[in-house]
């Protein structure tokens, strides 16, 4: 459905985005992370072909973005950072006026309207005047406004920023039942939202890609922590001999305890014969955890790792130059 | 183009659902209305009519020299163009706008023919007293100098609105728009004819004679007097299309404005 070749946008001397390269499959619903400033929003624009990309190509739903910029936009519906909307239209009429100029027939234009009205729960505010609607609601305009010319590829730039908890669950809710029909390309801060909807995440980092994994996949990389009595160097070289360690690394130490975090094959969960070898080694077990690791850790060490290596990389760069 | 019909309503409701059109068209008709009351009051005077000879006509006298009728216009303008990019601009609902399946030219035109309307609405009430004269003062119209004047002004105000639009295309403050659009009208309607007079002192008849072919005052002046110059004409339409096709190319290449 989406797929970005090298795509790279640079304001003047700065790489906004740095040669992207990912592909996005049918009815994914995937979660685009970043910190502030990463490029994010500047890859969305150029998705949408509101921007045009510097370098690299883009195609969406078949269609090159700067070969074919309208049937593109035909095919995708973009939920921008701060819902622009016009505050003196009426919802429904804002709704008509967009289904309109997104070419939707006038024999599905009515029952297109109520559909998205009936879906983001806009019932009761349809007669009302935009601008004179709370947060929560705007929202949901903007959302239908996206869904309203029924696209296959749903772009949304921070669909819960600023929404109260309940609203918040809802618009997740909706996202992810669109995930059923529509591919899903959605940013946010908010790591447990990715979690509840997201199929998948990518996370970017000065414009390049530092992670781009299966939620499914993140969630099966767990580890052992470990914490026991006794020599630290003894104990680390006991638990990596075990069959099935793929790595032993230190974590802590505190006294004459020590904190191991164990990598198994596959994630298999070794718990019992951890403990037993521990015990026969002759050292004092004092815990045992099966440790999760959470997408945020995730988030932080790929922000980290990235940001590490293309200090670097400039930093080898200047060398070269000098 | 089938987008144009569809975004110009909008535009042509987005003015009538701010205050802006009603306060325009309420002054304009108000100056209408002056003037009308002292081109009758001219007319009825026996010994004024002798000064209503040569160029100094009714018509003249009633819209394209009447010192009301521009100082509105140069006010209304702008303030009817600064709105339509510099506002999208600045709510980010350009965004929405040029990610939707439409071409640039589309917007600009539809927005462009929005404010032509609203122009023309402002012209209106000027039309809309002539009758009067028919049918309750007993005079004879003579078409000519009307139909010639109309269209001189038509074209001149779709070269104005268009000069608008661009200007509030470059910028998302839309005061900066309409401070601009005001200076380059007033250069159009105003400062090309002090130049000519300055370059007619100065004895600098070419320069003096290509002045006063571009100032607007003169060319709506010669207009009124029945004088139909179709280079007028064309003038106007062709800075309107430099000015509609500069905005759409800078809608497609400014767009970090």
């Amino acid at each position: 459905m989406i797929r970005v070749e090298r795509l790279s946008r640079e304001y003047g001397s700065v790489k906004a985005v740095d040669r992207l390269d990912f592909e996005i499959g049918r009815g994914e619903i995937v979660g685009f992370l970043g910190p502030n400033g990463a490029g994010k929003t500047t890859t969305m624009r150029m998705l949408t072909t509101y921007l045009p990309p510097s370098s690299g190509r883009a195609n969406l739903a078949g269609h090159d973005v700067l070969d074919e910029p309208l049937e593109v936009r035909r095919k995708v519906g973009y939920l921008p950072e701060n819902v622009p909307l016009y505050p003196e239209m009426r919802v429904r009429e804002f709704l008509d006026f967009r289904a309109k100029l997104k070419d939707v027939p006038r024999n599905r234009r009515q029952a297109a309207v109520d559909g998205v009205i009936e879906q983001c729960k806009l019932k009761e505010v349809e007669e009302r005047i935009v601008g004179n609607l709370s947060k929560g609601f705007r929202q949901r305009v903007g959302l239908a406004e996206a869904m309203v010319h029924d696209p296959d590829i749903l772009i949304l730039d921070e669909p819960t920023a600023g929404l109260d908890p309940i609203q918040v669950r809802e618009v997740r809710s909706l996202i992810k039942m669109l995930g059923s029909k529509h591919t899903v390309l959605l940013s946010t801060h908010i790591m447990p939202e990715v979690e509840a909807v997201c199929g998948r995440v990518i996370v970017i980092v000065h414009g390049r890609i530092a992670l781009d994994e299966d939620l499914q996949k993140l969630k099966l990389e767990n580890s052992i922590e470990i914490e026991l009595r006794g020599l630290a160097e003894g104990a680390r070289k006991s638990l990596a001999s075990a069959q099935g360690v793929t790595k032993v690394q230190e974590l802590r130490r505190d006294g004459d305890s020590t904190t191991f975090e164990v990598q198994t094959r596959d994630g298999a969960d070794m718990r019992e014969f951890l403990a037993k070898r521990v015990q026969e080694s002759g050292f004092g077990l004092r815990r045992l955890d099966r440790r999760r690791s959470t997408l945020e850790d995730r988030f932080v060490e790929a922000v980290r790792v990235a940001t590490l290596s293309q200090a670097k990389e400039a930093a080898e760069g200047d060398a070269k130059r000098h | 183009m089938r987008h144009v019909f569809i975004l110009f309503k909008r535009e042509l409701g987005a003015y009538f659902l701010g205050p802006m059109a009603y306060l325009i068209l309420v002054c304009f008709q108000v100056i209408a209305w002056l003037n009308f009351w002292m081109l009758v009051d001219m007319m009825s005077d026996p010994t004024a009519l002798t000064a209503l000879s040569g160029t100094s006509d009714p018509l003249n006298r009633y819209i394209s020299e009447s010192m009301g009728f521009w100082i509105a216009m140069l006010v209304a303008i702008p303030a009817l163009t600064m709105r339509l990019f510099a506002e999208e601009r600045r709510s980010g609902t350009i965004e929405t706008l040029l990610t939707s399946p439409v071409t640039e030219t589309e917007i600009v035109l539809a927005k462009w023919l929005a404010a032509v309307v609203m122009f023309l609405s402002l012209l209106a009430p000027f039309y809309l007293y002539l009758p009067f004269l028919v049918y309750f003062g007993k005079y004879s119209l003579d078409y000519g100098p009307i139909v010639s004047l109309s269209l001189t002004l038509v074209t001149a105000g779709m070269m104005f609105t268009a000069i608008g639009v661009f200007f509030s295309s470059t910028t998302r403050n839309q005061i900066v728009a309409a401070i601009a659009t005001f200076v380059t009208l007033f250069v159009l309607i105003v400062m090309l004819g002090m130049a000519h007079e300055q370059a007619l002192a100065a004895r600098r008849e070419e320069l003096a004679e290509g002045l006063r072919y571009l100032s607007v005052l003169y060319q709506l002046h010669w207009s009124a007097a029945g004088r139909l110059d179709v280079r007028f004409l064309a003038l106007h339409l062709s800075v309107a299309t430099i000015a509609l096709y500069l905005t759409s190319k800078q809608l497609r290449f400014g767009r970090d404005v």
